[in-house]
């Protein structure tokens, strides 16, 4: 009697781990399809902000779509004037080392390069670029915290972790704690946290717009680094949801244009 | 006056005061704290100083700590591992904010139409001939070779930089004990300012705990052989415990922080603070043993009308010397020389109150043997066979110690100061190894930064900047320069193929170093720009890397710089550790010469006062002018520099020195007015006074001796230097000043007549 009594107990608890697991894997991955992310054209404002409020803003067009092996990018610059026209073609392969091209108006020409490194911040901003893009949901292991509510929304309150060390060393975080909106699914704050637990960046994402694809895009992000006091702000000026776009539209010839 | 104060209920207030003083005195060294951050030693509106604050307040303070490893083969599988995992390891301390080594250095460069971006190592070399193609690579590679690794492979380097607000030890036994673990017993060295603080903390703290026991049992000893009576040893022994109480809890309470020198404090104050209570007590005991029925009050009052004039005059002139350091630049100096004039002064005062006040309390001790026996010891012979010398062949001597002074006076053209703070280490310490292995494989020790103001995207100051950097490398003793420039030279040999006319050039349009710049930053890391350049770009330096062992090797690069700065649109000023460094040497060179001739005036001013002739003050002037320049000659001849604890000796020498002569002319004079002839006089002075200031001397540098048990190789040099000072001082007023009356008897002869 005594031994089913603690077998029960711990199959519970077990079964209570488990449903917690699906759960906050359920409301990530659902969190994750209700965001555009397959294919756009989006002009936006990048604001950088060193600690002491001083503000360097660059104009971006931005193409990207997801391509069966690659998801690929064009990045060009409308302005300050001195950088316009500079520009970057990345294939982003799931299994190698990224393609890239440069073009650099003043050289007038389209370099190749090889890197086998990979900058981890997204044009020089506090943002990342796993920030940009989608996470590999299977490197992660995710739980739900609490409920929260906050201005009178609920949000789920999930907590993400990296599966193996290695992970941890590519992605730079232990933990992160994402507040995900109750009804619409859609992702408000992020906190991520070093190995000392201390809290090392803050992204928020706002003015969520929903789109023609049913699928909604934030018009504003904000990633603040709460360890230097240095902010970033990503504000969309123009969006197209166009998933009509051909894979030769990313090419060099494309990139010099 | 004494008669009054030594009557109750005065005399209790004369004991308990000092005790009460004493005592609340203790209170402010809780709150002891040892500062080994030397650039806090110079005053903060030092130029140099506000230059760099103004740097690193745009570019962020920088205070690595440098670990280079050392194996046959650095490129051997095993160490690459092994200082992967080290890298690894570090990166993942909370403590520790970023680490540069070879393992995240980059190989940029541009091959067949391609610009290659890689780690230098991608992959660790599995057999020889991988190996090989990895030393070519890195042969190559200006991002990794001579900066990371020896030109000859047996040495990398890892740069640590520590995250804010953890202790200099938190961030030493954090990095010391990652790199034991995966290291193991391979040589490795550390290096780096904060290291160097670390290591002067721990070793000067470690001085004061066990320095000032051992100094003051030595004390002790000392006093019981000389006067073999509990009083002998107890009396001047508080006097030396509340003085030099006093001083140490003066510090905290004047705001001060302990220095690497404020550890001479407590030796200097045991040293000296007995001086004056020895001639109380001696003088007890000698009117003790020849005066059988005097009371005790008597024998009290009398033995302080003999000796209070000659211990005041010579307790003035010692703080005299010692205050003399006031006008050093260098705050430690100066403070050493405000709390130990404090702590002489209040020896000075116990003595002549507070022993007398206790002593006259007490039953009449027994009449000390040496007072009963006529036995002749070592020192008295030796003094006695001196008096005849002196008085027979004064000539010889005086040409003697003309000869010593020549030799030694060349000595002081070899004289040098100190620019390399890791000196203050022995020389088979750690920082001293890798210091040698820097200097030698990594382009020096030192770094000066220098600032460029405009435009910084525009050609003509990226040209500035690149005309700053060449001229540089073309001395010998630079190891690297790095800036905007190198970088954006980098990336024009990786984005243009070699025939290209833009290969290896800076652009000549602004938008294309703008484009450079972005292009760097979408794919690069961006904060290896805000080494170089401001956030708005109006701001940028030049980093140069450089050896020197001495003021003109610094001085060659320094000036060059300056010159290039003067003539310049964009360049603005030089800043950085190794200025500041420089400035400290020269405030140690200014500090010196105006301690010593502020010590010098007040004591021939002092001398002038008491002998009533200024002749007799220049002439007690010679021991502290011979000692000086043999002081100096033998630091030149020896290869000693002149650094902050040696620049304080002459100062404390002439102070504590001065008093042998001043003794030594009182008797001659005294002897002189009892009609005796002055061969008489000399000889009565050396065999009677002469072995007092001879004990008293040898208590002195027994004192000052206990800095050789210390751990900072300067306070080593220091306790050698002042012994050998204070030696001088005692035979030049044993012997030289004899020689010198025998030979001019008109110097102090002519003055008593006057005098009377």
């Amino acid at each position: 009697m005594k031994k089913q009594i603690i077998l029960i107990t711990v199959l519970s608890f077990l079964s209570f781990n488990l449903l917690n697991a699906q759960d906050a894997k359920e409301i990530v991955n659902k969190s994750t399809k209700a965001i555009l992310s397959d294919a756009m054209e989006m002009t936006s404002t990048l604001k950088i902000y060193d600690n002491k409020g001083n503000v360097r803003t660059r104009q971006v067009k931005n193409t990207t779509k997801k391509f069966a092996d690659a998801t690929k990018t064009i990045i060009k610059f409308l302005s300050p004037a001195d950088v316009k026209g500079t520009g970057m073609l990345i294939f982003d392969y799931e299994e190698k080392d990224d393609d890239m091209w440069v073009y650099l108006p003043s050289l007038k020409k389209t370099r190749r390069i090889v890197s086998s490194e990979k900058s981890s911040s997204f044009m020089g901003s506090e943002f990342s670029n796993s920030d940009m893009s989608k996470p590999k949901m299977s490197d992660f292991n995710y739980k739900l915290l609490s409920t929260e509510t906050i201005n009178g929304k609920v949000y789920y309150k999930i907590e993400t972790t990296c599966k193996t060390a290695e992970t941890e060393t590519i992605e730079k975080f232990k933990r992160k704690i994402t507040y995900i909106e109750k009804n619409t699914y859609l992702p408000f704050k992020t906190e991520t946290y070093d190995k000392d637990n201390k809290l090392i960046k803050t992204i928020t994402m706002t003015d969520y717009r929903l789109q023609s694809t049913g699928k909604y895009m934030a018009f504003k992000m904000t990633a603040e680094n709460n360890k230097t006091g240095r902010k970033s702000e990503i504000i969309i000026t123009n969006l197209v949801t166009s998933s009509s776009l051909d894979e030769s539209y990313f090419s060099t010839s494309n990139l010099e244009k | 006056m004494f008669k009054k104060l030594l009557t109750k209920p005065y005399r209790y207030f004369l004991i308990i005061i000092p005790i009460l003083i004493f005592l609340g005195f203790l209170i402010p060294l809780r709150n002891i704290r040892i500062n080994p951050d030397m650039t806090r030693y110079l005053p903060q509106e030092t130029e140099s100083k506000l230059n760099l604050e103004k740097i690193e307040e745009i570019f962020g303070h920088n205070d690595p700590i440098i670990v280079i490893f050392e194996a046959d083969d650095i490129l051997e599988r095993e160490s690459l591992e092994k200082i992967s995992a080290i890298h690894d390891s570090l990166t993942e301390s909370a403590i520790i904010s970023d680490v540069m080594s070879i393992f995240n250095t980059k190989n940029i460069r541009g091959e067949d139409g391609f610009m290659l971006v890689d780690p230098a190592i991608k992959d660790i070399p599995e057999d020889k001939a991988q190996k090989e193609e990895l030393r070519k690579e890195i042969k190559n590679n200006p991002l990794a070779y001579k900066l990371f690794v020896s030109e000859d492979f047996r040495y990398s380097v890892m740069i640590i930089n520590p995250e804010k607000g953890y202790s200099d030890s938190e961030i030493i036994n954090t990095t010391k004990n990652i790199v034991n673990s995966i290291w193991g017993n391979e040589k490795y060295y550390m290096s780096g300012m904060l290291y160097l603080r670390e290591e002067i903390q721990q070793k000067a703290m470690q001085d004061l705990v066990i320095l000032m026991p051992i100094a003051l049992l030595v004390m002790i000893i000392f006093l019981y052989f000389s006067f073999r009576e509990k009083r002998g040893v107890i009396l001047p022994m508080l006097v030396v415990v509340i003085s030099t109480g006093v001083s140490m809890g003066l510090m905290p309470l004047l705001g001060y922080e302990f220095s690497i020198i404020a550890v001479l404090i407590p030796i200097l104050m045991i040293s000296v603070a007995n001086n004056y209570g020895v001639h109380i007590v001696s003088k007890y005991q000698e009117l003790n043993a020849t005066n059988p029925n005097a009371s005790m009050e008597q024998i009290v009052l009398e033995s302080l009308r003999c000796v209070a004039n000659p211990v005041i005059l010579t307790g003035l002139t010692t703080i005299a010397g010692v205050l003399g350091l006031i006008v050093h630049i260098m705050l430690p100096a100066k403070q050493t020389g405000i709390v130990c004039s404090i702590g002489i002064s209040l020896a000075l005062i116990l003595s002549l109150c507070f022993i007398p006040a206790i002593l006259i309390g007490m039953k009449k001790g027994k009449v000390n043997r040496s007072f009963k026996e006529k036995s002749r010891t070592v020192i008295d012979k030796i003094l006695y066979y001196m008096a005849n010398v002196t008085v027979n062949k004064p000539k010889r001597i005086i040409i003697i110690f003309l000869v010593i002074f020549l030799i030694s006076f060349v000595g002081i053209f070899r004289l040098n100061v100190s620019i390399n703070n890791e000196k203050m280490m022995s020389k088979s310490h750690d920082i001293r190894r890798s210091t040698d292995i820097i200097n030698k494989h990594f382009g020096g020790t030192k770094y000066i930064s220098v600032l460029f103001e405009g435009d910084i995207k525009d050609p003509a100051v990226i040209d500035e900047m690149n005309e700053l950097e060449q001229l540089l490398k073309s001395k010998e003793q630079t190891g690297s320069v790095t800036s905007l420039s190198s970088i954006i030279r980098i990336m024009s040999k990786a984005l243009n193929d070699k025939n290209d006319e833009a290969y290896d050039k800076i652009p000549d349009s602004r938008e294309a170093i703008a484009q450079y710049i972005e292009f760097y930053n979408m794919s690069g890391n961006p904060e290896d720009f805000e080494k170089f350049v401001d956030f708005n770009y109006t701001k940028a330096i030049v980093n140069v890397q450089f050896k020197a062992e001495n003021i003109k090797e610094y001085n060659s690069i320094l000036n060059e710089i300056q010159k290039f700065c003067d003539n310049s649109k964009y360049a603005k000023y030089q800043a950085g550790i190794s200025i500041v460094e420089k400035d400290m040497a020269m405030s140690i060179i200014n500090g010196q010469i105006y301690s010593l001739i502020l010590a010098m005036i007040t004591i021939i001013l002092l001398l002038w006062l008491i002998f009533r002739s200024f002749r007799t003050g220049l002439l007690g002037t010679i021991p502290l002018v011979f000692t000086i320049v043999c002081n100096f000659g033998l630091m030149g001849w020896a290869g000693i520099e002149l650094d902050i604890a040696t620049s304080l000796l002459s100062s404390i020498a002439l102070g504590i020195g001065i008093d042998y002569t001043i003794h030594l002319f009182w008797r001659i004079k005294l002897e002189i007015e009892n009609k005796k002839t002055l061969s008489e006089a000399i000889q009565i002075c050396l065999t009677t006074t002469g072995r007092g200031i001879t004990i008293n001397a040898f208590s002195v540098m027994l004192g000052f001796s206990v800095l050789f048990l210390s751990g900072i190789l300067i306070l080593k040099t220091f306790a050698f230097l002042i012994i050998f000072s204070l030696l001088l001082c005692l035979v030049c007023a044993l012997v030289l000043i004899p020689a010198i009356l025998m030979m001019k008897p008109e110097i102090i002869v002519k003055n008593i007549k006057l005098n009377k």
